[in-house]
């Protein structure tokens, strides 16, 4: 028998001498196989189809979130108190000029013209300022062009240039602080396309999507224009995007430009055409795109741009300007005006070359904005300057409104703050620590236990608070010494027992007057059962001393005794009533300051005596308005006359002794002449050191210590009151000298007069204590 | 005869006595030297300030300003009466009618004395020239019912000038205004220690007073300070308005 080769081929192969049993398996087993690649191919592609479809649909829920959603978050901004100037103020030209730099005037060479503009004549002695517009929480100011003219540095006219007709005060408004937001500061003001001039629009277009009305968002007519153009150049120089694009990069993308990224793009730039309008693409596009940085605060959205480049609302760009802003969006950094001059107007021809090309503008209008020059500014960076106060407000801003609302509704707060006493006080305090560091190596320490500080000013009028520093450095550590730390306030605390001496008397039936005679010497105090016996410093004691002469020296054995007199409990009424919150015990080592307080409370307890017995509830945030200019809240005034004025008075009299010949003398012989008064603290060991100073214009309260607990080792007159002496030469430079006016009297009553050396102060018959010693008397405790 | 001359007799005293009673008298009372303005009220010592409770009777925490919201504010109904308030402010006199007294018998409407841009005279330091100013237009703002914008102004005003005492007084009145009769209180406190010296301003003082009790429901104490008013200034017409108001309906606060 002959047997047959056997071979078979797969699939279509050949077979040959197969018997047809042979053949039939085989094309079973052929069409099982093709059966199952069809169904693998079945379900490959029916779940691409099914991922696809999942795919596109998530994508489209993203665009439909974003576009009908909220689309931005806006930071709500701190702002500083407004500055009025008034007929009568003094003022320097050069500070006016700071002024408003920092509120993002630029100098001009001739008259003002437009908005923002300021001129100085220096010859004249005069000053040229066309205002901006401003929105104040209760009214809407016009910018319009004033002339201050001044004598010296006083203000002597105000006139406005537009009617000649004169003013006698002028606000300056109010300068942004910081803003509050999450991770970065977008600063947009969101337009409607109808608000955009066409010009704008147009030229946008131009540059950037020129096909934006005749594709679907995307553009391969420019997709193989840009691959032509980086091919011959080998490298990236343009994008093929369209104006939908890029509005999905910005909204869900990043900046990535790689293929994984550009698909999805592509995707759903193409989704968005199909759900929304070109207008609505075009105007979200305007208000979301990119357009510079101001410090920490970027500037996105073209009416956000106007302002920060023009200084101007957009429908009054000119067609130079319309085209540098539409210029920018490719690199608005590089290309920003504030960084090269010559770089914008180069980008801004090539713009207007453009523009020229496609017919936007005409030969003559081209020409005329060629001949635009850009102004040269100066970039005003806004960095937070007092990130304590804005700490301070913060937390009070957040009894009443979330974090959510803070960083995302677009809030605007108005507080006290006065930005240039900020200033002052900061360096004040930093240099005076440093100095102190400097005169006492000692005092120099690594680590977290630095020598710190604190100072807090306030406004007696009014309870504002001008300024405060909570620290000596910021970044490395933000606890906030001015409201945040109790420490005890030592020889700070002993106005309250003279107060409350003079205002109640003796449980012995002394009627005590500054000339009262009390007894400084040793004694025990027994109370509640516990003797305790106070001492003076170096244990040294002055025998019978005028009441006056016992506050003035800081005497701590006469201060008790007159404690124990009037009792502790009236004592601790009285502070309280002044404006201490802090819990006080009732024992006898209150008197001499035993009990923490803040130094917040320590100013508006102050105050209370600064502004003639009335206490003012202290005040930071002022005004809070939300995004439509509606005014949300609004925190006044208020005060309420918690001691006679004549008690007041008397006791700022005795307290300007304290710094006329008591243990803050030294404040006049560094410079200070204004009429003050005050008082110098140091506790128990010498851990911490004091002084409340003020006029009757302005208080600071300043606090040196660490917050460790250690040893300073000098008094509140060798550690704290350089750094307020300092600081008062400074921030009243430039106010008028007042002095504490002697209310009237009642009936029966005579005020007493001011003591000063050599006279007699017409109440008792007992002269005034000698003048000014030559060295500050050591501070008692 | 001697009933004729009894009857002369009689005549003749009867003429004296008649002319002796129609006779101008011999000397005027001289005019005070201040050409017949009001003198200033002879005002009563101050009460003494009153003890504070022994040690070991209990007492109420003193009154926090916290305990007065924003939102009582907002409301501009009449803020809760905060216990203790009134009476244990040992400084504020516990009624009006205690405060500064006005003379017993009522003198004549006294001149307008409300201008302040007259009180801006030369030699008058900037500070307190701007803060008349101010206060001025702060004045103005009430008038035209812009009560909000005027509280801002007006507090510029003691920015400016702590002593100016008529800043106070429109702060007292924009408080008025804005329903805050409290803060109204106590603004008047303060521009009452710095008005003693001024009769017609004394007179606008207590009439606000008058008004801020009214609107608290106070009654007596209102009917004390517009009749203090009227005796400082019997021409005061807040006064005159709000007494005959209360003197017709007790009743009607608020209107």
């Amino acid at each position: 028998m002959i047997t047959r080769p056997r071979f078979v081929a797969f699939g279509f192969g050949l077979r040959e001498n197969l018997s047809t049993f042979e053949a039939l398996g085989l094309i079973k087993s052929k069409l099982r196989v093709f059966s199952i690649s069809l169904v693998i191919i079945l379900v490959i592609t029916s779940s691409g189809l099914v991922f696809g479809a999942w795919y596109l649909k998530r994508l489209e829920d993203t665009i439909t979130e974003k576009f009908e959603g909220r689309k931005w978050v806006f930071p709500s901004k701190i702002y500083s108190d407004s500055y009025l100037l008034y007929i009568g103020i003094s003022v320097r030209l050069e500070d006016l000029a700071e002024k408003l730099r920092r509120l993002g005037y630029f100098e001009s060479p001739a008259e003002p013209k437009s908005k923002g503009e300021y001129r100085i004549a220096k010859a004249d002695n005069l000053i040229e300022i066309y205002l901006h517009d401003f929105e104040f929480p209760t009214e809407h100011f016009k910018g319009i062009p004033v002339r201050i003219s001044l004598q010296g540095t006083i203000v002597r006219r105000i006139e406005s240039m537009a009617t000649g007709k004169e003013m006698f005060s002028l606000e300056l408004e109010p300068e942004l602080v910081t803003g509050l937001y999450e991770r970065i500061w977008q600063e947009r003001k969101v337009v409607k396309l109808s608000e955009v001039p066409p010009l704008l629009v147009k030229s946008v277009l131009a540059v950037e999507d020129e096909r934006f009305y005749s594709h679907h968002g995307i553009d391969p007519i420019g997709i193989l224009r840009a691959m032509w153009v980086n091919l011959r150049s080998m490298s990236f120089q343009q994008g093929g995007s369209t104006l939908t694009q890029q509005l999905v990069k910005n909204f869900f993308l990043t900046d990535e430009r790689t293929i994984s990224r550009k698909i999805p793009e592509a995707v759903m730039a193409l989704i968005a055409e199909r759900k929304y309008s070109k207008e609505m693409i075009l105007e979200n596009y305007l208000n979301e795109i990119y357009l510079g940085q101001r410090g920490s605060q970027g500037i996105f959205g073209v009416w956000e741009a106007a302002q920060f480049y023009f200084s101007k609302p957009l429908s009054d760009l000119t067609v130079g300007e319309s085209a540098l802003l539409a210029g920018l969006i490719r690199a608005p950094n590089r290309l920003s005006p504030y960084r090269s001059a010559e770089a914008a107007t180069r980008r801004r021809n090539v713009v207007l070359a453009k523009l020229l090309d496609d017919r936007i503008i005409t030969p003559r209008q081209y020409d005329f904005a060629m001949r635009e020059k850009l102004p040269q500014r100066a970039l005003v960076k806004v960095t937070n300057d007092a990130p304590f106060y804005v700490d301070y407000l913060r937390r009070e801003l957040e009894e009443n409104y979330s974090n959510a609302v803070l960083t995302k509704e677009g809030l605007r707060i108005y507080s006290s703050l006065d930005l240039n006493i900020q200033r002052i006080a900061e360096r004040a305090l930093v240099e005076g620590l440093k100095k102190l560091e400097a005169a006492h190596p000692a005092l120099r320490r690594k680590g977290d236990d630095s020598l710190e500080g604190a100072i807090v000013v306030l406004r007696p009028q009014t309870g504002e608070i001008k300024a405060m520093v909570g620290g000596r450095n910021y970044p490395k550590s933000q606890f906030n010494r001015v409201f945040q730390a109790r420490r005890q306030p030592g020889s700070v605390f002993k106005p309250f027992v003279y107060l409350a001496a003079l205002m109640y008397g003796g449980q012995s039936g002394v009627k005590y007057t500054p000339e009262t005679i009390i007894n400084d010497s040793q004694f025990t105090w027994n109370y509640d059962g516990r003797d305790w016996q106070p001492s003076n410093y170096n244990n040294q004691y002055f025998g019978a001393v005028t009441f006056r002469r016992a506050l003035e020296n800081s005497l701590n054995s006469a201060t008790s005794r007159v404690a124990q007199d009037v009792g502790i409990r009236r004592v601790r009424e009285l502070a309280k009533r002044l404006g201490i919150q802090s819990p006080l015990p009732a024992v006898p080592s209150l008197a001499l300051g035993a009990a923490e307080v803040t130094p917040l409370e320590v100013a508006v307890a102050f105050s209370t005596l600064a502004n003639g017995g009335v206490r003012s509830r202290p005040l930071a945030v002022r005004n809070v308005i939300d995004q439509n200019a509606q005014l949300l809240e609004k925190r006044d005034v208020r005060n309420e006359q918690v001691l006679s004025p004549q008690m007041a008075y008397m006791m700022n009299e005795l307290l300007k002794g304290v710094v006329d010949r008591g243990t803050a003398a030294m404040a006049r012989r560094w410079g200070f002449t204004r009429p003050a008064a005050g008082k110098t603290g140091t506790t128990n060991d010498y851990k911490d050191a004091w002084f409340v100073g003020y006029t009757p214009d302005l208080l600071a309260v300043v606090w040196v210590g660490f917050d460790g607990q250690s040893k300073l080792n000098l008094s509140g007159a060798e550690a704290a009151l350089p750094i307020w002496t300092e600081f008062m030469k400074n921030a009243t430079a430039n106010m008028p000298v007042t002095d504490f006016i002697a209310p009237a009297p009642l009936p029966g009553e005579d005020v007493p007069g001011n003591c000063a050396p050599g006279q007699d102060d017409g109440v008792g018959s007992a002269p005034c204590p000698p003048a000014v010693q030559t060295r500050a008397p050591a501070e008692a405790l | 005869m001697a009933s004729v001359a009894r009857q002369v007799f009689l005549a003749v005293i009867a003429l004296a006595l008649g002319a002796y009673g129609c006779a101008p008298s011999p000397y005027r009372r001289p005019l005070p030297p201040n050409n017949g303005n009001i003198p200033a009220p002879r005002l009563p010592p101050a009460p003494p300030p009153a003890p504070l409770p022994p040690p070991e009777a209990a007492r109420k925490p003193l009154p926090q300003e916290g305990r007065i919201r924003e939102q009582d504010l907002k409301s501009k109904s009449p803020v809760p009466n905060i216990p203790g308030r009134e009476s244990k402010d040992s400084f504020r006199p516990s009624s009006p009618a205690e405060s500064s007294a006005a003379p017993e018998s009522a003198p004549a409407p006294l001149p307008d004395d409300s201008s302040l841009l007259a009180k801006i005279t030369p030699g008058i330091s900037p500070q307190r020239a701007a803060s008349l100013r101010l206060t001025d237009e702060g004045s103005k703002l009430l008038d035209a019912g812009e009560a909000a914008k005027a509280l801002t102004r007006l507090e510029k005003t003691i920015v400016i000038d702590s002593t100016n005492p008529y800043g106070y007084f429109y702060l007292a009145k924009a408080q008025y205004r804005l329903g805050r009769y409290r803060e109204s209180l106590n603004f008047l406190d303060i521009a009452e220690s710095r008005l003693r010296s001024e009769p017609f301003w004394m007179a606008e003082v207590q009439a606000l007073r008058g008004d801020n009790y009214r609107a608290l429901g106070q009654v007596q104490r209102a009917e004390a300070s517009y009749a203090q008013s009227l005796r400082f200034n019997s021409g005061n017409r807040t006064a005159a308005d709000g007494l005959s108001r209360l003197q017709a309906d007790p009743q009607s606060v608020n209107k």
